[in-house]
């Protein structure tokens, strides 16, 4: 399978502290990457450095073969970059079906219709409802973002960021705050786009990155400590010792 | 040519004085306060009335910004502290209004006429400075800025109220987590910058005069020192007061009528090539 | 499908807007009173500025200090052009020329403008409003700085070879106000409630989402800036028509205050409730300043209250009544 986007020695420095330190990962097509660490570790900022929230220190970041080290943020979107946040990031006075539209709309270049309705773009309104339909959140698309409940939220902002039509969709702690059920769900709907375009996790919950993950990279005090597959980082004693270890010891 | 160079340093002084007040507000409380200037102009009329009425002048350099403080933490608690949840606009629009009312409020008791605060005889006359004739007075604007300054840079590093508000600033919920009542925190550094501002008031009545919308002029140029020196950052606005104060006393001398059009060229310049100021410290927006 | 949709509420604010349009076309005819026409005109005018700062404020959320400024460079570009170059000139000439002024003065600022936000956007409007302002008002071999430009030819109205009236005519000047700014009220109205007033309000709702969902901040934020400024462009250039006169009054920091003071007074984000708050506020105005000269505390003080206490403006007082309604209706 061929790598989607990695990136090149990638740091992010805020004066003399170290967030994001030389880190250099791939993540290919198709697969689940998974990002995991102890709190502060820099997984945060790394999303942030890749989806240009953060203009980065030093190194690159290339998607696609193409280097997108000082891109826009919008243009990352539009390569098919998108992403969710830690902290719901919503337009809490719209609608549940508007969050959607509005990113729907822009991913399918339709908004600079200054003539005509917003609400008549019948396919852009088709497409809002089936990615509402695939998060679950169908029957909930006249309420407004502000009424749900924490659990529906995080699926609007996982809706939000899969209206942009991802080729890779960075999802930052999706389940935290989630019940289990609401937690299943979210594996499930992974699974399910893991077969059409690559998904890169942050998540403290180590059963399900151990679980649905494809290949996992370590972060420690803004450096990748280690690197494989569930089984391998399982049994990588460093990783054991920084991350693991931490958490038997408590 | 020491003459326009001291003159540029006196305006700076003053633009320091009331700018910095708008520095430690936006920086502690994240509130941009456009009545700020009218808060500075309050204090020159305190000081006047209380000048004018015989009470010694240096007196009137301690108490007049303590009342424009005090008036400045009944404000800050009447109306800005119910609208600290909602949008910035709303801040901007409510403090904007506060300055015309503020204004408006000058007409009303002192009238619009032009005055200024009497001088105290004992800095009246010049002192000469390698050949050239500088007033007093000025000089002495010049030493006390240097000192209320330095003074305020001690409180803020050196003393637990200072380490709070610092605090307070990077990490809110923290401190209120602590015990420290965030509400006080708020109130107190709205006080202080308006005792800054007040400050300024009285130490420029005696040099530029005493008129109702004096606040709102000297307002914009310390907009532009807060914005080209970075929000939040005290060195930002030393470097920038600096910059603006010089630019403006220059334009005044050789311009005149389009002095501020340099001022604001300057700032939307400086704006271009970094969008957060001079000296930013990652708190703008 | 439908209801999340939902675009019945729309059909119905468009038919109150058309009813009330149709009542000030008839007006005239009921308002025997030549001054109060004449009142009417200048708050319809007032009312595009207030709408337009609406478009800004309240649809993309950044906030100007001297949107009055833009209204003014329009007035002045079309009083700067009859006293100099042809007094006689046509609309035909003028009205363009006004808006191309505004329209190239509004993109320097705003092309500066929209590298920021919230806060330093709002400083920026103040140093270009005042950069402009101080250009207009010093320039007094040209503008007659303090006095402004009085007496100028008030055009005729013509479409083509015929002409419909003079704006002598205050029965003239009505309509034409009247036809113009319905015109961009409505063309307004349709582009707002668009997918691009979408992007605005999106803009206005969650900047950074925005810019994470694939929009280009900048680029819509600086279309919202100049049509928000080709509006204000074109009440300047209605004052003149209307006045024969320009201050610089028109366009000084408070003139750009009492635009903002409209705007809210109105409503944010109706568009209609700018009409109505330029109304309120020039009939108060009116009203204040025939009682005390200090009128100035008296409009703070309506700021500071109406941000406490009624953040939604006039706007909101037939929406709530619209809603209080419907939900007796479907009591019954």
């Amino acid at each position: 399978m061929s790598t989607i986007l990695s990136t090149n020695s990638l740091c992010r420095h805020f004066g003399g502290v170290r967030a994001v330190n030389d880190v250099t990962i791939a993540i290919r097509d198709k697969s689940v990457k998974a990002v995991i660490g102890p709190n502060g570790a820099g997984k945060t900022t790394l999303f942030n450095t890749i989806t240009g929230r953060l203009p980065a220190t030093a190194g690159t970041v290339v998607f696609d073969g193409r280097d997108i080290t000082n891109s826009p943020v919008h243009e990352r979107v539009k390569l098919g970059i998108c992403r969710t946040f830690q902290i719901n990031s919503l337009f809490l006075g719209a609608t549940v079906f508007e969050n959607v539209r509005i990113a729907k709309q822009t991913r399918m270049g339709k908004s600079l219709k200054i003539f005509s309705k917003r609400d008549s773009l019948a396919d852009v309104n088709e497409a809002t409802f089936e990615i509402l339909e695939k998060v679950g959140l169908g029957g909930k698309a006249s309420e407004l973002a502000n009424t749900l409940s924490y659990g529906d939220q995080r699926s609007l902002e996982v809706a939000i960021a899969l209206a942009g039509d991802p080729k890779i969709l960075l999802l930052d702690e999706p389940t935290a705050g989630m019940s289990q059920l609401e937690t299943n769900n979210i594996i499930r709907l992974i699974q399910k786009l893991v077969k059409e375009i690559a998904v890169v996790l942050v998540e403290h919950d180590v059963d399900m990155v151990l679980s649905i993950s494809d290949s996992i990279s370590v972060m420690h005090q803004g450096s990748i400590i280690g690197e494989g597959t569930p089984d391998e980082i399982c049994k990588n004693q460093r990783v054991r010792e920084a991350y693991l270890g931490d958490e038997n010891g408590h | 040519m020491i003459q326009i160079c001291l003159n540029c340093l006196l305006l700076s002084a003053l633009l320091l004085l009331i700018s910095i007040g708008l520095n430690i507000i936006y920086g502690i409380s994240r509130v941009v306060n456009l009545a700020h200037g009218s808060l500075y102009a309050l204090g020159a009329y305190f000081g006047y009335s209380m000048v004018s009425y015989g009470v010694n002048f240096y007196a009137a350099l301690l108490l007049a910004p303590l009342l424009a403080g005090l008036c400045g933490v009944v404000l800050e608690r009447l109306i800005i502290e119910p609208i600290r949840h909602r949008d910035m606009t709303y801040t901007l629009i409510l403090t904007y209004g506060l300055s015309v009312f503020i204004d408006g409020m000058f007409k009303f008791i002192w009238s619009d006429k032009v005055q200024f605060i009497q001088m105290p005889s004992s800095l009246r006359g010049t002192l000469n400075l390698f050949g050239v004739h500088y007033p007093n007075y000025r000089l002495f604007v010049l030493a006390a800025t240097v000192c209320v300054i330095l003074g305020l840079l001690a409180l803020l590093e050196k003393t637990k109220l200072g380490m709070i508000m610092r605090a307070a600033s990077t990490i809110p919920e923290m401190v209120s987590a602590l015990g420290v009542n965030m509400k006080l925190v708020h109130m107190g550094v709205f006080g202080l910058g308006c005792v800054l501002a007040g400050i300024g008031g009285v130490i420029a009545g005696p040099l530029l005069s005493v008129y109702p919308m004096m606040g709102s002029e000297m307002l914009l140029s310390c907009f532009v020192v807060l914005v080209i020196g970075g929000l939040g950052s005290l060195r930002g606005a030393i470097l920038a007061s600096l910059l603006v104060g010089t630019a403006q006393t220059l334009g005044f001398v050789f311009l005149t009528d389009f002095a501020m059009v340099i001022v604001y060229l300057m700032m939307a310049v400086i704006l271009l090539f970094m969008p957060k100021g001079l000296l930013a410290e990652g708190k703008f927006d | 499908m439908e209801k999340a949709i939902g675009n019945k509420k729309d059909r119905k604010g468009l038919v109150i807007q058309a009813l009330v349009l149709l009542a000030l076309v008839l007006l005239p005819f009921v308002l025997g009173n030549k001054f109060y026409l004449r009142l009417v005109t200048e708050i319809i005018i007032y009312g595009l500025l207030a709408m337009s700062l609406d478009v800004l404020l309240g649809f993309t959320g950044l906030l100007s200090f001297m949107h009055a400024a833009y209204m003014g460079i329009g007035a002045y570009t079309v009083a700067v052009f009859l006293s100099y170059v042809d007094p006689g000139a046509s609309i035909w000439v003028t009205f363009p020329l006004g808006i191309a002024v505004t329209v190239v003065l509004a993109f320097a600022a705003g092309w500066l403008q929209v590298r920021t936000g919230g806060f330093a956007f709002a400083l920026l409007t103040v140093a270009f409003g005042m950069m402009y302002y101080t250009l207009v008002w010093k320039a007094r071999s040209i503008t007659c700085g303090d006095d402004g430009l009085c007496g100028l030819p008030k055009p005729d109205i013509s479409l083509g070879p015929i002409v419909l009236g003079n704006m002598n005519d205050s029965l003239t000047a009505y309509f034409f106000t009247l036809a113009v700014v319905a015109v961009c009220f409505f063309v307004t109205r349709r582009i707002m409630h668009s997918p691009f007033g979408a992007v605005l309000e999106s803009i206005r709702e969650n900047t950074e989402r925005a810019s994470f969902i694939g929009i280009n901040v900048r680029n819509y934020k600086l279309m919202g800036w100049m049509l928000a400024c080709t509006l204000a462009g074109i009440s300047g250039v209605l004052f003149t028509y209307m006045k024969g006169s320009v201050s610089p009054t028109l366009m000084d920091a408070r003139a750009g205050g009492i635009v903002l003071m409209m705007t809210l007074l109105g409503g944010m984000g109706t568009l209609w409730g700018a009409f109505i708050g330029a109304a309120a506020y020039i009939f108060l105005q009116d009203f204040i300043s025939a009682m005390t000269e200090n009128w100035m505390v008296f409009l703070g003080l309506a700021v500071i209250l109406l941000t406490l206490f009624m953040p939604k403006g006039l706007a909101d007082l037939p929406i709530r009544l619209g809603q209080r309604l419907t939900r007796q209706r479907s009591n019954l």
